[in-house]
C-alpha cells in the first residue's frame, strides 16, 4: 500500500483533501503534486481514499489554492507565460488583505513555491510608496516602539519620509 | 504536519500579528526599493527585525538631493544593517570607500551588483591607489555585475570572479589592455554586453563559456575584433571594421552593424546553425557581404540593410546578384527584409536568368522591400512579380516606397506601377 504511485496510477489517482471546516475537495494527482508538502505525504501513503486533513486551511482558502494549482497545471505547456502572468494578476487584483495573508500562510504550509512568490510580490506591491501610518492601518499592525525607539528609527530613515 | 495557530479565533487581534515570523520575514524580505524598506522598518518591532533579512536593495538616483556624502551615509546605514543581502543596486552617487564597506559586509551573500559609476570624468587615482573599480574585488561570489559609466584607465585589480556568469558594462572608456584584463578576470562568463564602448581599437575576447555577446563600439567604426567562444549562440556587434570569429561555434543569431564606418572583413567560419542574420551599415566590402551570405546557408530570418558596397572609400552599388542562385543557396529563408542596394542588385539585367517554373522558394512567407531609387523600374517590377509567382508560401509582400530619393517624375511613375501590381495581388502591401 505504501508505494510510490507509478505513472498509470498517477493518472487515475484522485487526491482527497479535507479543509478545517470538514469540506472535502477532490483534486487530480498532478494538481496535488504542485504542493511539496502533499507530494511528501503521498509518497508515504500512496494513493489513498482517505482525505488528507488540512487543519489550518478553511474551505474558502483551499478552494482558491486549488483554483491556482489547477490553472497552473493546465497552463504548463499550453498557455503563454504572458497570459499566465495576466491570469495571476487578475486573481490577486481585488483580493483583500485578510485573504492574501491566509493564502500566503496556506501556500507556505503546503509549500507551493510559485504561489508563495505571487503572494509576496502582491503584498510588496501594496507596500510600495506608502507612509508608515498607512502601512500600520492596512496591515492592522500596532506600533510597539517606545517613544525613544520610534524617534531613533525615524531619525535614521529621515530621508525616506520625505521630510 | 505541524499545526499553526488558528487564524479565525483571533480575527479581532489583527491578521498580521498572528502570522508566523517566518512568513512575515519572507514576505517583507522581497521588498527591494530602499525607501520602502526604510519605511517598513518604522512600522513596528517585528517589521524592523524582518527588514534585516531583506534580500535585495535598490537605491534610485535621487535618494538624496544633496551631495555625495549624504547619499553615501544613507546607503551605508541600510546596507550595513542587513544580514544576508543578495542583490545591491545603487544609482545614487557614492564614494569608493563606502563601496568597499558595503561589499566587505555583504561579501558572503552578495550575488548581483549594479552600480552607476559615472566616473568617466574622474581623474586618475594614481599608480598605487586603488580605484573604485578595484573595490569590486571585495565581492568574490558575484554572479552578475552591471556597471554604468566606467573609465578603465588602469587594469582593474581583480581576482578572477569564478561565479560571474553575466557582465554588462554600459558607457565605458577603455584601452585594449584594460578591457582584455577585465575579461580575463571573468573566465566563466556566459553573457557579456559592452555597450557604448569608447577607445578600444583591437579587442580580443576569449571566453570558453560565452553564450551571448553584445558589443557596441562608439566612434568611427574602425575597431578590430577577435573572438573565440565555442559556445556562442547569440552575437551582436556594432562598430567593427574587421570581425574574426575563430574556431568552432554554433551561432544561432548574428547581427553585424556599422553605423559610422565600413565593414571590411568578416571571418565567421561555417554558420550552419544560424537561424537569424542581420547585416546593417552604410558600407560593407563585397568580400564581407559575400563571406557571410555564403556561410549562412540555413538562415530563416534575414535582414539586409546595407546601403553601399565597394572595397575602397568610394561608395558603390552591389554587384549583380542572381535571384535563382541566391534563393537556392538559402532554401530555408522564411522572413526576408531587404533594403535598397540588395534589392537593386536582385533587379539587374541578368538577375532573373535561369528563372523557370521549377524554381521555387519553399519556405518564404514574408518579404519586406524598401525601394530607394526609382531607376530601373521595369526590371524591379519584374523581380517583384517573380517573387510573388515563385513564392508558394508567400503570405505577405510589403513594398516601402516612402523614402525614395527625389527624382520626382520617375518616382511617381514607379509608384503607379507598384500600385497596379498591388491591385493584381492580394498579398502585396504598400507603405
Amino acid at each position: 500500500m505504501a508505494e510510490l504511485p507509478n505513472t498509470t496510477m498517477a493518472n487515475e489517482c484522485k487526491v482527497k483533501l479535507k479543509s478545517k471546516d470538514d469540506k472535502i475537495f477532490e483534486v487530480e494527482y498532478a494538481v496535488a503534486m504542485q504542493s511539496q508538502t502533499l507530494k511528501n505525504a503521498l509518497a508515504h501513503t500512496g494513493c489513498t481514499d482517505t482525505a488528507l486533513p488540512l487543519h489550518d486551511i478553511s474551505s474558502q482558502i483551499l478552494a482558491k489554492v486549488i483554483e491556482y494549482c489547477e490553472y497552473h497545471v493546465n497552463a504548463a505547456n499550453t498557455i503563454s507565460e504572458k497570459d499566465v502572468k495576466t491570469w495571476d494578476e487578475e486573481l490577486v487584483k481585488h483580493m483583500d488583505q485578510d485573504t492574501l495573508f491566509r493564502l500566503i500562510v496556506a501556500a507556505k504550509y503546503l509549500e507551493i513555491h510559485n504561489l508563495v512568490d505571487l503572494m509576496c510580490k502582491t503584498i510588496a506591491d501594496r507596500i510600495k510608496d506608502k507612509s508608515v501610518e498607512e502601512l500600520r492601518e492596512i496591515f492592522h499592525v500596532q506600533n510597539d516602539f517606545t517613544p525613544e525607539e520610534e524617534e531613533q528609527v525615524r531619525r535614521e530613515t529621515k530621508w525616506a519620509h520625505g521630510e | 504536519m505541524a499545526q499553526a495557530m488558528d487564524i479565525d479565533d483571533v480575527y479581532l487581534a489583527g491578521i498580521m500579528e498572528v502570522l508566523p515570523d517566518a512568513v512575515v520575514q519572507y514576505m517583507l524580505s522581497s521588498i527591494r526599493n530602499a525607501r520602502d524598506v526604510a519605511i517598513c522598518a518604522c512600522v513596528c518591532q517585528r517589521w524592523r527585525e524582518a527588514m534585516v533579512h531583506v534580500r535585495s536593495l535598490y537605491f534610485p538616483r535621487t535618494v538624496c538631493d544633496e551631495k555625495i556624502n549624504q547619499s553615501d551615509a544613507v546607503v551605508n546605514r541600510m546596507v550595513l544593517s542587513t544580514s544576508s543581502l543578495e542583490e545591491l543596486i545603487v544609482y545614487c552617487p557614492f564614494s569608493g570607500k563606502s563601496l568597499l564597506a558595503w561589499l566587505s559586509h555583504t561579501s558572503k551573500t552578495l550575488k548581483h551588483l549594479e552600480l552607476r559609476m559615472d566616473n568617466l570624468g574622474e581623474k586618475n587615482p594614481g599608480p598605487n591607489c586603488p580605484s573604485t573599480l578595484d573595490y569590486i574585488a571585495s565581492s568574490p561570489h558575484l554572479e552578475s555585475l552591471k556597471l554604468w559609466g566606467v573609465s578603465l584607465k588602469q587594469l582593474p585589480a581583480w581576482n578572477p570572479f569564478i561565479k560571474l556568469h553575466t557582465l554588462e558594462v554600459v558607457g565605458v572608456r577603455a584601452q585594449d589592455t584594460a578591457l582584455y584584463n577585465m575579461l580575463l578576470a571573468c573566465p566563466m562568463l556566459k553573457n557579456l554586453a559592452l555597450l557604448g564602448c569608447d577607445g578600444a581599437k583591437v579587442v580580443d575576447i576569449e571566453l570558453k563559456h560565452l553564450e551571448q555577446c553584445r558589443l557596441d563600439f562608439y566612434g568611427i567604426g574602425d575597431c578590430f575584433l577577435n573572438i573565440t567562444a565555442p559556445k556562442l549562440q547569440v552575437f551582436e556587434i556594432q562598430g567593427a571594421a574587421w570581425i574574426r570569429l575563430r574556431g568552432d561555434h554554433s551561432l544561432r543569431q548574428l547581427s553585424i552593424a556599422n553605423n559610422a564606418g565600413k565593414v571590411s572583413k568578416v571571418e565567421c567560419g561555417r554558420l550552419s546553425d544560424l537561424e537569424s542574420l542581420s547585416m546593417r551599415g552604410v558600407q560593407w566590402s563585397w568580400d564581407a557581404i559575400d563571406t557571410v551570405l555564403q556561410s549562412a546557408t540555413e538562415v530563416k530570418n534575414l535582414v539586409m540593410k546595407i546601403e553601399f558596397s565597394g572595397d575602397t572609400d568610394r561608395l558603390l552599388p552591389f554587384p549583380e546578384i542572381n535571384l535563382v542562385d541566391f534563393f537556392t543557396s538559402h532554401p530555408r529563408l522564411t522572413n526576408f527584409e531587404v533594403h535598397g542596394a540588395m534589392f537593386a542588385a536582385l533587379s539587374q539585367k541578368n538577375s532573373l536568368l535561369r528563372l523557370d517554373d521549377s524554381f521555387s522558394m519553399p519556405c518564404l512567407e514574408e518579404i519586406s522591400i524598401t525601394v530607394r531609387s526609382p531607376l530601373n523600374a521595369d526590371q524591379k517590377m519584374t523581380t517583384l512579380e517573380s517573387l510573388v509567382k515563385h513564392g508558394r508560401q508567400l503570405r505577405r509582400l510589403t513594398v516601402r516606397v516612402s523614402q525614395m530619393k527625389n527624382c520626382q517624375e520617375t518616382a511617381d511613375k514607379f509608384f503607379e506601377k507598384v500600385l497596379r501590381f498591388k491591385q493584381r495581388s492580394h498579398i502585396v502591401i504598400i507603405e
